[in-house]
């Protein structure tokens, strides 16, 4: 195993996928390819050179579903776009075959990013159902136009020979597109585990979450709408070719369905899927149109339909994880059947249970890493600060872009209104860098609203929010994030699609570079390694080392709590906003936290931390602002706070006397 | 000027049969925030189902109610194999389980009732002339299945117990509850309105638009469009926005190029999503975090 691995990561920098799994099956595929025109009969060959010219329209749908959370249901535009541009450009300009191919999948691309950077603000159901429109629209105005040929379409345009040899049968031409497929999958497999990919995961799991870290949710989809569009088109240019004739058929509803139902049918998201869904609908295909005239005498035009249909309602209903579903759960059968422990932890973990979550290798961040020790570049960021005291947390690195003691965040006038209830009325206060603020209040007191607009979750109805000198208010939460301002949740807002190290790992991504064409050659392995080290850097040093492969959903709710501020910490943040952070930790995590709070402050982070636990703000924080219906009835240090009327009235009731005693008795306890 | 009031006849009676389909949408989404893809094939099935049955013989009136109530079972039939078997129906999701749906019923048409056309004998009355303008008889049924079919729908939802219990039950189930209504129930009684309704709008239709396999699929798109017109929830909008609709493409067939009749709908929908995703009537919602 470590042979193969080490290579895998040595040649990380290059191209070629760096997973055994994968490197097996892109190559068996490619075996395949080469016997199947020795072994095909021709109606099987025709239906592999269909399934291949489909496969790269459905390898692009299954990154834009799998990855970017969107469906089209107009995938057959681009794919029409990319046919259409290819047949005009060899019939009508007689241009070298080369410029026509590649002006197809330019023309399917620019269409994409036009149409996208309007349509993917829209949201699921709204994006799916534009999508559709937008199918439509090209196929009704392919029909309608001279220049495409109505509803005859562009014919009479030969096949361009390829390095002086004439494709002139299936096999041939199947060999010609195979490669690229080939090609097609691995790009896709690389973004999928790149930065840019996990991102777009975490995307699905929770925006603003991955938002707050720095994604930026909508220039990345574009991009990954951008690329499905120039998959569709490439599959539609090999379309033209082989076909000879671009019809409006090419852009009929039925074909989007089609593509829809191999994505479906593979697994959502899964690119191998794609592949293998192409090849199962054009078989289902061309079964069922020689099947259904047989069953049923006279049976003509689109029988196929009714299996579509019918498969499709199935695989939903049954299946809803598709093929790729049905293979992990069969390896996953198989891997215990014969006792094959998993490649265990890549990492030796103190207590040594990290190998309870190995079994599950697809859900794993990082599956297949050895654990070679990170370059010194992983580390330098983690000064061992350790005290004395063992308990104590090693701290990760903070950034300080200002002195302490000068305004870090400054509020002013923060107002929300939400119809006629105004939940934050006039709030202003300034963050000095290097400072633990406490913002306390009752329920509803417009806490976690202020919080949310300070980190750009909601947009404030007036007022202005400045973070380092640069007003950030409505802004989307990428924009604080990428200048050095992170958040947790009071509603945990975990990446449950993911591992531990995976969760921590994506609060690198501000720290990060590679963008989705480095990510697609698999050109940042070297970057990637070096985030992941640092994220299990940071979580051996908060005690989270031992659930590191664990999937973040498993934690118990304390330990997600935990892993939110490690994922925080890792994106380096200037100034750390944390909402209700001791809340369900047991009396042991608040110590620890509490800790590493203050030795954070002492590194130089500036805190903002939104409580219940009046008692331990009061013991942690520097500073202590106090809101009561909206309104900022208290601001100072805990010590004038505390014995504010005003603060004793509005939190603890009426009666101030007695309030004060309940106070007190408060802080006893604790 | 008789050209132009001619479309817009014309206009008004394609836009009462989207304005049924885009009422039966809204049924099952305030339901179930379910988007039906196959609304519009409901239309098709009651048309040619009631084309065969006056074929074989029967009465218009007889075969056009048998063809109501069997396209509201089916509806049923459909929520309670299909729908109902989904956990964690997204809207999204619905989306491409109805289409599967939508493409299934097709197919089985296309089967049956092969790939030709068909239209049903029209309705019994006379034919208006108003100024010039010719009014068919069945595009006075049209609007008028439109009024009561469309406003029943749209009385029950908003003005009986039963209908706003039923409109609660997306947003509040325990609540629908209480008044006596389970999820479940909920689900299948909006599917059969939207059954019905878009029944209703297939036979109203045939005598002048055809029946054919594949056009249920156009038809239903252009109620959603209408829907979203209305943001999804406001019937009186969206019937509005259905009969605007079918007036804008009765002059674009009229005086642009009757093939580039059916791109509109589509260019107003993609416009709309974008400039107002929430409807034209209500406020964006708030963003909850």
């Amino acid at each position: 195993m470590s042979l193969l691995n080490n290579a895998a990561i040595r040649s990380k920098t290059g191209f070629w996928p760096n997973n055994r799994g994968t490197i097996i099956g892109v190559a068996v595929l490619a075996v395949i390819i080469a016997i199947v025109p020795f072994t095909a009969s021709s109606s099987m060959m025709n239906i592999a050179v269909f399934s291949m010219i489909f496969a790269l329209p459905a390898i692009g749908l299954s990154l834009l579903m799998g990855l970017a959370g969107q469906v089209s249901l107009g995938q057959a535009a681009f794919f029409a776009i990319g046919a259409y541009t290819h047949a005009i450009l060899l019939q009508k300009f007689e241009q070298p075959a080369l410029v026509a191919a590649v002006g197809g999948v330019v023309a399917a691309m620019l269409a994409a990013l036009l149409v996208g950077l309007p349509m993917l603000r829209l949201r699921g159901h709204y994006l799916a159902l534009a999508t559709l429109g937008l199918g439509f629209i090209v196929m009704i105005a392919v029909r309608e136009w001279d220049f495409t040929g109505r509803t005859t379409g562009i014919y009479g345009y030969g096949r361009p020979e390829v390095f002086g040899i004439p494709i002139d049968n299936n096999g041939l031409f199947f060999w010609f597109v195979a490669p690229f497929v080939l090609i097609g999958l691995v790009l896709a497999l690389n973004l999928t585990r790149s930065r840019a990919g996990r991102a777009l995961s975490s995307v699905n799991d929770s925006e603003l979450a991955a938002e707050s870290l720095g994604v930026n949710t909508y220039a990345l989809r574009v991009k990954v709408f951008t690329l499905s569009a120039g998959f569709a088109g490439l599959g539609g240019v090999f379309y033209a070719y082989q076909v000879q004739i671009v019809s409006p058929q090419v852009a009929e509803f039925h074909v989007s369905v089609e593509l829809l139902l191999m994505v479906v049918i593979g697994g959502l998201g899964s690119v191998w899927g794609a592949i293998a869904g192409a090849f199962i609908v054009e078989l289902l295909s061309e079964g069922l149109r020689e099947l259904i005239p047989a069953i049923i005498p006279g049976a003509t035009g689109e029988v196929q339909l009714i299996g579509y249909g019918l498969v499709l309602i199935l695989v939903i209903i049954l299946l809803p994880g598709g093929l790729y579903q049905v293979v992990k759960t069969a390896w996953a059968a198989i891997r215990r059947r014969m006792g094959k422990r998993a490649d265990a932890a890549s990492r030796p973990v103190p207590d040594g249970t990290a190998d309870a979550g190995a079994g599950d290798v697809p859900t794993r961040a990082f599956g297949g890493l050895p654990g070679e020790s990170a370059a010194s570049a992983g580390t330098e960021g983690l000064d061992d600060t350790t005290d004395a005291a063992a308990s104590a947390p090693r701290i990760p690195t903070v950034s300080t872009p200002i002195a302490a003691g000068e305004p870090i965040l400054e509020v002013t006038g923060l107002t929300k209104r939400y119809g006629g209830v105004v939940a934050v009325d006039d709030v202003s206060f300034t963050v000095p860098a290097g400072r633990i603020m406490g913002l306390i209040g009752p329920n509803g007191a417009g806490k976690t609203t202020c919080f949310n607009m300070i980190t750009g979750a909601i947009a404030p109805t007036s007022g202005t929010v400045r973070f380092l000198g640069n007003e950030i208010q409505g802004r989307k939460p990428h924009v604080g994030a990428e200048a050095g301002l992170t958040r947790t949740f009071q509603n945990l807002q975990v990446f449950s699609s993911t591992d531990v190290v995976g969760n921590v790992y994506m609060g690198r991504y501000r720290k990060g570079r590679a963008g989705i064409l480095r990510g697609m050659l698999g050109l940042q392995g070297r970057e990637q390694y070096t985030h992941e080290e640092v994220a299990r850097d940071i979580l051996d040093s908060m005690r989270l080392g031992d659930v590191a492969g664990l999937a973040a959903g498993d934690l118990p709710f304390g330990r997600q709590r935990m892993m939110e501020v490690c994922r925080a910490l890792a994106a380096e943040p200037a100034l750390l906003l944390l909402d209700e952070p001791m809340a369900g930790l047991s009396g042991h995590e608040r110590e620890l936290l509490a800790t590493l709070l203050r030795a954070l402050r002492d590194a130089g982070l500036t805190i903002v931390l939104v409580e219940h636990d009046v008692a331990q703000v009061m013991a942690l924080a520097d500073t202590v602002a106090v809101l009561d219906d909206g309104v900022l009835i208290a601001h100072g240090d805990p010590e004038s706070v505390r014995n504010d009327p005003a603060v004793i009235v509005a939190y603890l009731g009426t009666d101030a006397e007695e309030a004060e005693a309940e106070l007190k008795e408060l802080e006893e306890q604790s | 000027m008789t050209d132009f009031l001619q479309l817009t006849v014309a206009g008004l009676s394609q836009g009462s049969v989207y304005a049924l389909l885009a009422v039966g949408l809204i049924a099952t989404y305030t339901v179930r925030h379910v988007v039906n893809i196959a609304q519009g094939d409901y239309a098709t099935l009651a048309g040619l189902g009631s084309i065969s049955l006056v074929t074989a013989g029967l009465p218009l009136p007889v075969a056009i109610l048998i063809a109501l109530v069997s396209v509201t079972l089916a509806s049923v039939l459909i929520e309670r194999l299909v729908i109902a078997r989904v956990k964690n129906l997204t809207t999204l999701v619905s989306i491409i389980l109805t289409l599967g749906v939508s493409t299934l019923l097709q197919a089985i048409m296309l089967l049956i009732w092969g790939a030709e056309g068909r239209r049903l004998p029209a309705f019994p009355g006379n034919d208006l002339t108003l100024g010039g303008v010719s009014i068919r008889s069945q595009e006075l049924w049209m609007l008028g299945a439109l009024v009561v079919v469309g406003g029943g729908v749209l009385l029950f939802y908003e003005k009986t117990r039963w209908g706003k219990a039923l409109r609660a039950s997306a947003e509040q189930p325990v609540a629908a509850r209480i008044v006596g209504i389970s999820p479940a129930v909920a689900s299948v009684i909006a599917f059969a309105i939207a059954g019905f309704v878009g029944a209703t709008a297939g036979v109203v239709s045939s005598p002048i638009y055809l029946s054919i396999w594949s056009g249920g699929l156009l038809l239903g798109l252009k109620g959603f469009v209408a829907a979203v017109l209305g943001g999804l929830v406001s019937f009186r909008a969206a019937i509005v926005g259905a009969l605007l609709l079918g007036i804008i493409e009765s002059y674009v067939a009229g005086y642009v190029a009757s093939g580039w009749k059916d791109a509109v709908a589509f260019f107003i929908l993609i416009i709309v999503l974008i400039i107002r995703p929430a409807g034209l009537v209500l406020r964006p919602n708030a963003v909850r975090v």
